[in-house]
């Protein structure tokens, strides 16, 4: 029940988060895959560069629940290309279609109902697809931490470094 | 002239960044695209038990008990209040060109057809959970939190997730003669 209330918390600062930072904007985001508008590629950026090292800041505590997914070389590609055409399209991720549902959009909400046939559907494809795309290759669930056997911390401290600074210096807000 | 999000980038992303921080302490990271497979689940075991349970992927969620409506769909329900919250706020501060169900930008090159835009926009939600479910999530779960984590299946969904979707919208706003 305590979870719960927590998710529920979590997930109303996290909607609030992407409404209030123009995320669930079909322009904010086309601007961002035409190249023209950073706005959404530098709240991105700052956030990874936030998280990153209060993760590892965590984790160098042991105080973090880490949720590391597997690396299928295949699927993860396969289903990053789908992901990116689907993106592109209809101008939300799943996150954000749920806030733009929330505001009334009907684009939006349109873009909720195919995604819940699109998970339905891959339900069904999901024994013909597993041994194919998700066994073979697999890697398990590798980070560079475990990778370069370097603690994650001093990883994450030039990550988050270098993205702030790319996100607070380099990159312009518009481009033409 | 009022076309920017009504916080800035910089407040948003820390916001954001902080707040995965808190649910990877309390919880763990966050992520979306699981609980359109949860409420599926949820559905298809009240509609058609013998084909939830039947189906190994559908068969691990949405069991009688608890419909595993647990953290994760509750954050996912927490979006949808939380977005409803602020927009009856602050939609007065919204740029008009974010505001409705169709982006100028849409109509300006596919015409005024609304049937179209939400045609598009089914297609586009189809495609985009059909792969997160292969990849194993989505910008949240992936590109935020999974990239915070330094995991490398994140990196390669990240970059794959990018290229595809910069070209197609290349592809889709290209000017004519652009592509001969």
């Amino acid at each position: 029940m305590m979870t719960m209330a927590t998710g529920f918390g979590i997930g109303l600062c996290f909607g609030a988060i992407l409404y209030l930072g123009g995320a669930s904007s079909y322009r904010k985001i086309l601007g961002t895959l035409l190249l023209k508008d950073m706005t959404i590629i530098k709240l991105m950026m700052t956030a990874v560069g936030v998280g990153s090292l209060g993760v590892y800041l965590l984790d160098f505590g042991g105080l973090a629940n880490m949720s590391i997914k597997p690396a299928y070389v295949w699927g993860v590609i396969g289903g990053g290309a789908i992901f990116g055409i689907g993106w592109a399209i209809s101008g939300y991720c799943p996150g954000t279609c749920v806030v733009g549902t929330s505001e009334g959009k009907k684009d939006a909400l349109a873009t909720l109902a195919g995604a819940l046939v699109g998970a339905l559907i891959f339900s069904f494809a999901f024994p013909s697809l597993d041994q194919l795309l998700m066994q073979n290759a697999n890697f398990g669930k590798i980070t560079l931490e475990s990778l370069l056997g370097v603690n994650g911390i001093y990883l994450a401290i030039p990550f988050s470094l270098a993205l702030l600074f790319t996100a607070f210096f380099v990159l312009k807000d518009q481009y033409e | 002239m009022n076309d920017q999000p009504i916080i800035s980038w910089k407040a948003a992303g820390i916001a954001l960044g902080l707040l995965l921080t808190l649910a990877t302490f309390l919880v763990k990271p966050l992520g979306v695209s699981t609980q359109f497979v949860v409420t599926d689940a949820v559905v298809m075991h009240q509609i058609a038990p013998k084909l939830a349970e039947d189906n190994q992927y559908l068969a691990k969620y949405g069991e009688k008990s608890d419909w595993s409506i647990d953290y994760g769909w509750m954050l996912v329900f927490g979006m949808l209040v939380g977005g409803a919250i602020c927009s009856a706020l602050f939609s007065t501060r919204q740029p008009d060109a974010d505001k409705g169900s169709m982006p100028p930008m849409w109509s300006a090159k596919f015409g005024p057809s609304e049937l179209n835009r939400y045609a598009a926009a089914f297609a586009g939600g189809f495609l985009l959970l059909f792969g997160a479910r292969l990849a194993g999530g989505c910008t949240s779960g992936h590109m935020i939190s999974g990239i915070s984590q330094l995991a490398i299946s994140s990196f390669i969904f990240g970059v794959t997730t990018f290229t595809v979707a910069i070209i197609t919208a290349k592809l889709l706003y290209r000017e004519k003669g652009d592509l001969s």
